[in-house]
């Protein structure tokens, strides 16, 4: 135990960026909040609970959980709580973890950089990232069409988008694919619960 | 007791609420069968369409969802190692190695089995305690539920897990998000930086979509594909010999499962490892275990289902969510403009015990449906994701513009789920920032009214005896943690000088 101590702090890994990088962030949100809080008044008169009570206290718990965090991660010995009785469950989730990665064999594991391993898809982690900025990017791109075109015939366009240029799937079960679920999105929604979908400048559905 | 099951009857055995019930659980399994999609995602998502129903029937078709979600999970852990749910990522060890043993059909029987147990002897539970919490509640003024809540806060903290700090912070901005918009009490526009859409807050429920429908959904693209199906259905009948070996590890995990699911701020999850765990101490074969025993399928499972349906003791008695799933049923009772806690089983009983009553024809259903249709629910295992996350995405997006009946609400799903994903992705927990998030008004509510209570003066929180009791165990629940580690690395740190010495 102690040896094995010793040596965790001999090999104190380097903080990872992004847990460094979204602590900070985190602190900044934090810190703001407590300035936009007090602009609203901790307390009203009497010294009662003012709307900005609350605020400045979340905001200011989030600014020195966020230095806390950051210390613990550059001085602190790896682990946090050990031999806590949250330790059995962090074991399991770590066992179970291992165990689904080795069934993906290495294709999965998305912090060990797979390098140019495939996933069941054929795609690399290189790819794979990509793919996640397309993703948004396609959502973000219905959203703004929706003044235009209509949002059921907006959001068609983003499916069908997403499985031919993202999914690279054949056009022709894509496209059944999107008529498929405009269909029954348009029964269901629009048919069914009645809800008044924006029909666009298009005006169709 | 008698007269409130008699009610609850009368309104769950109608041919409508039966259907939704039925409608319910079968969407549930389906969604807890789909890898990447747990029953926080499938009632998100399923919200918007249940607005027209009646309120009791919404809910007992949306709690359907949240069950029967837990029954569909298990089966993608066994047969794919791809947990459904987190909460049965403990399936992945045993109930997967089971299956590549060609006993994928005894795990899934004892899986649907010790959760059928475990359902019924927890609703019985629920059923008994529910009531009293509730009327024990109804005296309870603005500084015990000021303490109750911090209590609920305070269980985040203590399981966060992996990183306490990093918990009680996503809480922290859950209560912050929480904060946008107008608050009850208040005149002043907090947070809204001049956007008019703002001032009404941002809707719960959307935040929940984009956090999990977008967020956690999008996730599983990075983590790659699903991994096929590699076991047979050869043997689909459970041995006496296994079943035996199943009964105590499920009564076990019940009772876990219930104490855990109770506490406000405890989730299923949690209560699976804890039971994987003991059962790993005390089980006759514990060797086995990791290796493809059914003590770690049933012990689990049964602590699943268990902490699932005692989630809802604090939730429908307290108005406090156990779990990241009842704060999004929570959601729905306010937009069908129901308040959760005590006085909800004075003002509805017919609802809260039609929904309770309810959960038993659920759970029978899903026995029903899933010892023998269990390999006819794995094909759905064969629909590729790359044709699911679309439609999830499409159907969060019109649900999204259906709950607020504008596209504003579709942006908050848009910039919460790109909030979710980065979390997932970097390992800042969903949990706690969702009950953050449900817990903030009323944490506000009761800050205020306590204030004006001892005019000015919070303290009065530690002067009554029921909330100040509460207080301090909020607050053991607190520094525990942090307390006990301090002292460990004291221990750890003299016996390290006595041996270099």
């Amino acid at each position: 135990m102690t040896a094995q101590e010793t040596e965790h702090q001999a090999t104190r890994p380097r903080p990872e960026t992004s847990d460094v990088v979204g602590t900070v962030i985190l602190g900044v949100v934090g810190a703001v909040a407590v300035v936009m809080g007090l602009g609203y008044g901790f307390t009203v008169e009497g010294g009662q609970v003012g709307p900005g009570f609350l605020p400045v206290l979340t905001g200011g718990f989030i600014v020195v959980a966020a230095v806390l965090e950051l210390i613990r991660m550059f001085f602190a010995s790896s682990s946090p709580i050990e031999g806590s009785f949250m330790e059995t469950v962090e074991n399991v989730e770590e066992e179970a973890r291992a165990a689904i990665e080795e069934v993906y064999s290495g294709a999965e594991a998305p912090e060990a950089a797979a390098g140019e391993e495939l996933d069941t898809f054929g795609r690399t982690q290189r790819q794979r990232s990509t793919a996640m900025v397309k993703i948004f990017a396609l959502i973000l791109a219905a959203l703004l069409l929706i003044p235009v075109l209509g949002l059921l015939i907006s959001l068609s366009a983003m499916t069908l988008a997403l499985l031919i240029f993202v999914e690279r799937r054949p056009w022709l079960t894509s496209l059944l694919a999107t008529l498929g679920a405009l269909a029954f999105f348009y029964l269901v929604f629009v048919q069914g619960l009645r809800v008044p979908l924006p029909t666009g400048m298009l005006g169709i559905i | 007791m008698l007269d409130n099951l008699q009610l609850g009857f009368e309104t769950a055995v109608t041919p409508e609420n039966l259907l939704f019930c039925l409608l319910g659980v079968v969407l549930g399994t389906v969604i807890g069968v789909m890898p990447g999609l747990g029953s926080a995602t499938g009632v998100a998502i399923l919200l918007p369409v249940t607005l027209t129903l009646e309120p009791v029937t919404a809910l007992i078709m949306l709690a359907g969802i949240y069950y029967g979600s837990q029954y569909g999970a298990s089966t993608s852990s066994i047969l794919i190692s791809t947990p459904g749910d987190s909460s049965s990522v403990v399936l992945t060890l045993d109930g997967y190695q089971m299956a590549r043993k060609g006993r994928a059909g005894a795990a899934l029987a004892i899986s649907a089995l010790s959760s059928f147990v475990a359902a019924i002897l927890s609703l019985i539970g629920l059923m008994a305690l529910a009531q009293p919490i509730a009327d024990w509640a109804l005296n309870f003024g603005p500084p015990e539920n000021l303490a109750i809540i911090m209590l609920g806060l305070a269980t985040i903290v203590s399981f966060a897990g992996e990183n306490v700090l990093r918990g009680i912070t996503m809480a922290a901005v859950g209560l912050l998000i929480s904060m946008v918009g107008v608050a009850a009490g208040f005149s002043t526009a907090r947070f809204t930086f001049g956007s008019i859409n703002l001032l009404g807050g941002l809707s719960f429920v959307a935040v929940m979509i984009g956090i999990f429908a977008i967020g956690e959904v999008l996730h599983q693209i990075r983590r790659g594909g699903e991994a096929p199906i590699k076991a047979g259905f050869r043997d689909l009948l459970v041995t006496r010999k296994e079943l035996r070996r199943s009964a105590a590890p499920a009564l076990r995990g019940t009772g876990l499962g219930f104490l855990v699911g109770v506490l406000p701020g405890a989730g299923a999850t949690l209560a699976t490892f804890m039971s994987y765990g003991v059962e790993k101490q005390v089980s006759k074969h514990k060797d086995e275990i990791g290796k493809g025993a059914p003590e770690g399928v049933a012990g689990p499972e049964a602590a699943n289902n268990a902490a699932a349906n005692a989630s809802f003791i604090p939730t429908l008695a307290l108005g406090i969510p156990g779990s990241g799933t009842t704060a999004i049923l929570l959601g729905a009772f306010v937009i069908f403009g129901l308040q959760p806690g005590p006085l909800l089983f004075e003002q509805q009983p017919d609802l809260v015990w039609g929904l309770l009553v309810s959960f038993f024809f659920g759970n029978l259903i899903l026995l029903a449906l899933n010892l023998p249709l269990a390999p006819v629910f794995a094909q759905i295992l064969r629909i590729p994701y790359s044709y699911l996350y679309p439609m999830v995405i499409f159907v969060s997006m019109v649900g999204a513009f259906a709950l607020g009946n504008n596209t504003f609400t579709m942006w908050v799903v848009f910039v919460a789920g790109l909030l979710g994903y980065f979390m997932k992705r970097f390992n800042f927990p969903a949990a706690p920032l969702v009950l953050g998030l449900v817990l903030g008004p009323l944490l506000e509510r009761a800050l205020v009214q306590t204030s004006a209570m001892g005019d000015g003066n919070l303290f009065i929180v530690f002067q009554r005896p029921l909330s100040g009791t509460l207080m301090v165990v909020a607050l053991l629940a607190i520094s525990a943690p942090l307390i006990g580690s301090l002292l460990r690395r004291r221990t750890a740190r003299k016996e390290r000088t006595t041996i270099d010495a």
